[in-house]
């Protein structure tokens, strides 16, 4: 990527971009060119796929699949893989809040989705991440008996602490982490869901048990495991920090050491 | 499976196992590195001698800890080449176009790379010492013959540097598997593994440097 050049007011941008096109799971795939000549700076780079799609739809062709829903970097839905980077060039900034400002005209721009055997393509850019949501449903919840709501001070928390646990729970779930990671390894999202509840007093009973399914649960999906490359806290738009994973790492070691109660099978939420 | 031995196949479990034995290999490298030093301290190689002599006096015990170590580099070993492999199997259709942002290190990309030269450079290691049944009634003198021929030499030279960039990485890496962090340390223990990394290396390599360029022959 090149100094901007446009003049930041008007100057409308000719982008050439390379897209991985699949038509569905297990299919071959293949990187299709598409030129825009009238890209502006100021749309976001999904917005620039809107228009692209939308002139698919004129002429005809298939649309190009990709997720998103908030579209202001809250929802992690947005999966991007852009000029080789999880969410684009940009640091802390997903794919969503990246703005076509940080081009220039004439730029090529390579765009594929989000890769890990634990991550499918569904189409296109398009991947299948429920793998997360079964490492949360094996142990990324407290358990606590319903009833009227709780005083809000009946369990007190120290400041540090509820920053520290607030930090950990900026995590939106993307997967960028498990994307960057050159071993596909999502440690970066299950230390940060292990250690939001682990700093948190109502996490504690649940602790070690936690920490052992949540990791039990990633292998199972086929996830790689971890090198320290670091790569995933370099990625993570939301500045999660590989502490998490040392955290974790010390939980599950402590906790294979203790006697503890047997692991739940599978999600027992209720 | 036990609940045990799940833990301990899991990949959490794996890299515990990992940094452990590669910490003690490295304990193991300290005294490997201590015994050595007496190759320059004492020109003469008496020192030398002795200290082998006083190592070959453990007889059996000797024996127990050779076969300790090989335990130690065998699981090393071992998870290396698994982990390895699950990792580049997590990922079957790679990216057609991939850019690192600055976080992996030469040392981080190349661990698989440096253990298994280390690994080759082991085995050549053993066969020119300790599996020659007549390295023992003349150590130093086995060493100086080996070490001031310039091929076998550059061998040696080669596996202290290899050592050291896995060691770049290995070192701090080991910590962060183990759960040991803490933001205030962190950056010390970064530039710790640097150093330490270094001191092998310098340290390894110095003893093919002496025998070829410092040492009458
Ligand atoms: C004296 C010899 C050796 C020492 C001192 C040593 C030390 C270390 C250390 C401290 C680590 C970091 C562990 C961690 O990240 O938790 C490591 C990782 C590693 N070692 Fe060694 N090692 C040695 C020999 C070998 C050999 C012979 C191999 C053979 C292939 C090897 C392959 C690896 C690999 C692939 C890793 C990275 C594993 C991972 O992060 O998943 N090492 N080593
Ligand atoms: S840790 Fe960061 S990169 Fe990984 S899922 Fe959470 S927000 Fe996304
Ligand atoms: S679309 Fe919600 S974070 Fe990008």
């Amino acid at each position: 990527m090149s100094a901007p050049s446009h003049d930041a007011g008007s100057g409308r941008m000719r982008i050439t971009l390379k897209i991985w096109r699949q038509e569905g799971p297990n299919r071959p795939g293949k990187v299709e060119t598409h030129f825009l000549p009238d890209v502006s700076p100021h749309m976001s780079f999904l917005e620039m796929l809107d228009v692209l799609n939308e002139r698919l739809i004129a002429s005809g062709l298939d649309t190009v699949a990709f997720d998103h829903d908030c579209r202001e970097g809250i929802c992690g839905a947005c999966s991007l893989v852009i000029d080789g980077r999880a969410h684009g060039p940009e640091a802390l900034t997903t794919a969503c809040q990246l703005h076509m400002r940080h081009y220039s005209d004439g730029d090529t721009i390579h765009v594929e989705p989000f890769r890990a055997n634990a991550f499918p393509v569904l189409k296109d850019l398009m991947v299948d991440r429920s793998a997360f949501d079964r490492i949360i449903s094996a142990g990324g919840f407290v358990s606590s008996p319903t009833g009227s709501a709780p005083d809000g001070n009946a369990i007190l928390v120290p400041k540090p602490d509820a920053d520290r646990a607030m930090d950990a729970a900026a995590c939106i779930g993307c997967g960028a982490c498990a994307a960057a990671c050159p071993n596909a390894s999502a440690m970066l999202f299950v230390a940060a869901k292990v250690a939001h509840l682990a700093l948190l007093p109502q996490g504690q009973p649940e602790r070690e048990r936690r920490a052992l399914a949540m990791v039990h649960a990633m292998d199972e999906e086929g996830f790689g495991s971890c090198t320290n490359h670091f790569e995933c806290m370099a990625a993570c738009p939301k500045g999660i920090s590989v502490e998490s994973i040392a955290r974790m790492n010390r939980d599950f070691a402590l906790s294979f050491l203790k006697e503890a109660p047997d692991l739940p099978t599978g999600s027992s939420v209720g | 499976m036990s609940r045990f031995g799940k833990a301990l196949a899991s990949s959490v479990g794996k890299k515990i196992v990992m940094g452990l034995s590669g910490l003690m290999l490295l304990g193991f490298l300290v005294e490997h590195l201590h015994g050595n030093l007496k190759l320059i301290e004492d020109p003469s190689g008496a020192a030398f001698d002795d200290y082998v002599g006083f190592l070959k006096s453990f007889g059996p015990l000797l024996v127990l800890a050779e076969i300790g170590l090989g335990l130690l580099f065998s699981a090393h070993v071992y998870l290396a080449f698994r982990l390895t492999l699950e990792n580049i199997q997590a990922r079957k259709q790679r990216y057609v176009v991939r850019n690192n942002r600055g976080a992996s290190t030469v040392g981080s990309v190349s661990m698989f790379y440096t253990g298994a030269i280390i690994l080759g450079y082991l085995l050549k290691h053993l066969i020119d010492f300790r599996l020659d049944p007549r390295f023992f009634d003349a150590p130093h003198a086995a060493v100086q013959a080996k070490l001031s021929q310039p091929g076998h030499a550059a061998v040696y030279l080669l596996a202290a540097i290899v050592l050291g960039i896995h060691l770049s990485h290995g070192f701090r890496s080991a910590f962060q598997s183990l759960g040991l962090s803490h933001p205030r340390w962190n950056p010390l223990l970064e530039r710790l593994g640097k150093f330490v990394a270094f001191l092998f290396a310098v340290g390894f390599a110095a003893f093919p440097m002496y025998y070829l360029f410092i040492r009458e022959r």
